[in-house]
């Protein structure tokens, strides 16, 4: 099929608008990140002054002192970065191996009360999770497990699983079930053909549940802020807002640059991931809640 | 074809696939349903943090919240910004699957980076359109004081202003994850049906209205829904963009049950306000499916009156099951 010239006029501009819708606010703060703090506040964003360089980033993560204001926060950016590592990494693991568990049953087999179960899963993905955040606040500061990494683990736990059983669920569910039919005639078990047969054949959809749990709990605000805000075990989302303009600490425009250089930073470690199967969420089957009746 | 054994089998499995989901879904019901009754003990109860003392008060607490100009007022602001998120977020993510659909040199590049806004965390996102939008050195303020359109420390967020910057960031963050449902959507309409259109002379928009479209049904579906219940739920952005401000002009609901919690300590008001939300949000999930399933309904009466075979759709998970 050729194009003609008026069709291609508008392809090329619609490419530049996405582009740009794109990459403009990231630029932005890729670019402020550069900047020294003197030269943003007095002549903005859009101007290229003398100093532009990773002094920024050498400040935050502790590497060099470039301003006595901010105390101990560039400290807690640093550590922020390992421990929200130490509660990502889990949530990951554990997230993406009930949830196999949990698709391979939905998506693999017929039972009886199958939707029953699947939508009182899904509705706890439906639910804000501020509805829950007095309840585990109460129960978590009860049983001592504020400001830990266990407490956090497992209120993100909650919030993954359900959404990647739906995503493993229509993925197993479109793997073709013959060769494991065959396994099982031969006198292969449920769980060894399950571990031998189905999960390799699975690894792409495993592997994009893995992400999406890893940005889930690397990403996560609202429960990071209120069990670990301000702790020794307080994440990176919490110890970079301390440098927010919207923050009551956070003064008025004090460490914009830093708070940049931060973010920025911050990205790396999910922005990998996700590149890494960009190529697998395409072809992640997700049901269409539509046609769950119908099962 | 199916021998006994594989009937029995299959019985099998399905008590074995029953005994692991089950327990899955209990272990997700001990550590969210059990909080969530806790939370309906918290809302009927007034607590005194001095005195340490509980007192039964019934629904007082959610007549409380249903009558505060400021609760109904932050109802009214997350139903908005749920709105204009939704409205907006739709559109541009089926524009760039349409735009990634074509054939251009650098589009599997293209395809990949445009994930960035929603592998970008919430705060992050926040920061980086503060430097679009800030007073001071933003990036708007640079360009439209430059070209004489405004004065310098131009406030771009506003009372009026601020809910909708709120909502830019939103679908500037959420929407990648609608564009790769279209685009994999796009990528399962058979090419003969517009080689079809083609040859009756189809313009572009009329192949778009009467072949894509249709296509795209259920899929418009899955994301309106997930981009909705995504919008409605949200607190991350908003607080670390701008807690709610200037003033109450964007404090939406979770906003305010979160300043219930930990500004006023007010635990009881905090766990009614929650389960407001929760049911204005089932209230609309059901609206939304009742209505878009009767005009799915609709629809398929239509195809059938049409003659036409049923639309295709995408694959479900009942037709790759074992039967």
């Amino acid at each position: 099929m050729r194009k003609t010239a008026g069709e291609y006029a508008v392809l090329w501009v619609s490419i530049a608008l996405v582009i740009a819708w794109t990459f403009i606010p990231i630029l932005a703060l890729v670019w402020a990140s550069l900047m020294p703090f003197n030269a943003l506040v007095n002549g903005g964003l859009l101007q290229w002054p003398s100093g532009m360089g990773f002094a920024n980033y050498e400040a935050i993560m502790g590497i060099a002192t470039i301003n006595d204001v901010f105390g101990g926060q560039p400290e807690a950016v640093a550590s922020g970065f390992l421990n929200s590592a130490i509660v990502a990494i889990p949530v990951a693991v554990i997230g993406t191996a009930m949830a196999i568990i949990g698709g391979y049953g939905f998506g693999r087999y017929r039972f009886p009360f199958k939707n029953t179960l699947l939508f009182a899963l899904l509705s706890v993905r439906l639910l804000p999770p501020i509805a829950v955040l007095i309840p585990y606040f109460v129960i978590l500061s009860a049983l001592h497990l504020v400001g830990t990494y266990l407490g956090l683990i497992v209120t993100y736990l909650t919030a993954v699983v359900p959404l990647l059983t739906w995503v493993l669920m229509g993925y197993f569910a479109s793997l073709p079930i013959e060769i494991e039919r065959a396994a099982r005639i031969d006198g292969c078990g449920r769980l060894r053909a399950l571990w031998h047969i189905t999960i390799p054949m699975a690894l792409p959809g495993i592997a994009a549940a893995f992400v999406i749990a890893f940005l889930t709990a690397w990403n996560e605000l609202l429960f990071a802020v209120v069990l670990t805000g301000g702790t020794a075990k307080q994440t990176l989302s919490p110890a970079l807002l301390a440098f927010s303009p919207t923050m009551p600490s956070g003064g008025a425009n004090f460490g914009m640059t830093l708070f940049a250089a931060g973010s920025v930073l911050s990205t790396i470690p999910p922005l990998i991931l996700a590149l890494l199967v960009q190529r697998y969420i395409t072809r992640l089957n997700v049901a269409d809640p539509m046609t769950l009746e119908g099962n | 074809m199916v021998s006994r054994s594989l009937k029995s089998l299959a019985q099998s499995d399905s008590r074995f696939a029953l005994r692991i989901v089950a327990s899955l879904v209990l272990f997700n019901a001990v550590i969210f349903i059990l909080p969530l009754i806790y939370a309906a003990w918290i809302s009927f109860h007034d607590r005194d943090v001095i005195l340490r003392t509980q007192e039964f008060i019934g629904f007082n607490h959610y007549r409380q919240i249903l009558t505060s100009s400021e609760a109904i007022a932050a109802m009214l602001l997350s139903l908005k910004f749920t709105a204009v998120v939704a409205c907006a977020s739709l559109p541009l993510g089926l524009g760039i699957a349409l735009v990634l659909n074509e054939d251009f040199p650098g589009r599997r590049f293209l395809r990949a980076a445009i994930l960035l806004p929603w592998a970008i965390s919430e705060v992050v996102t926040a920061t980086a359109w503060i430097f679009i939008n800030n007073p001071t050195f933003g990036a708007l303020t640079g360009v439209m004081h430059s070209l004489g359109l405004v004065k310098a420390n131009h406030a771009w967020v506003n009372e009026t202003t601020a809910l909708y910057w709120v909502a830019i960031a939103f679908v500037w963050h959420i929407t990648p994850l609608g564009a790769f449902f279209f685009l994999a959507a796009l990528q399962t309409v058979p090419d003969s049906l517009y080689q079809a259109a083609r040859i009756d002379r189809a313009s572009a928009f009329k192949r778009f209205i009467h072949v894509t479209l249709p296509h795209l049904r259920p899929t418009v579906t899955v994301v309106l829904v997930a981009v909705t219940v995504e919008a409605f739920r949200s607190f991350d952005l908003l607080f670390a963009m701008t807690r709610g401000g200037p003033g109450t002009a964007s404090q939406t609901f979770p906003m305010l049950i979160f300043r219930y919690t930990f500004e006023f300590s007010r635990y009881g008001l905090a766990a009614a306000a929650s389960y407001i939300l929760v049911a204005v949000g089932m209230i609309i999930t059901t609206l939304y499916f009742f209505a878009l399933m009767r005009r799915q309904r609709l629809a398929r009466i239509a195809d059938a009156a049409a003659g036409e075979e049923a639309r295709s759709r995408m694959p479900t998970p009942g037709e790759a099951m074992l039967s």
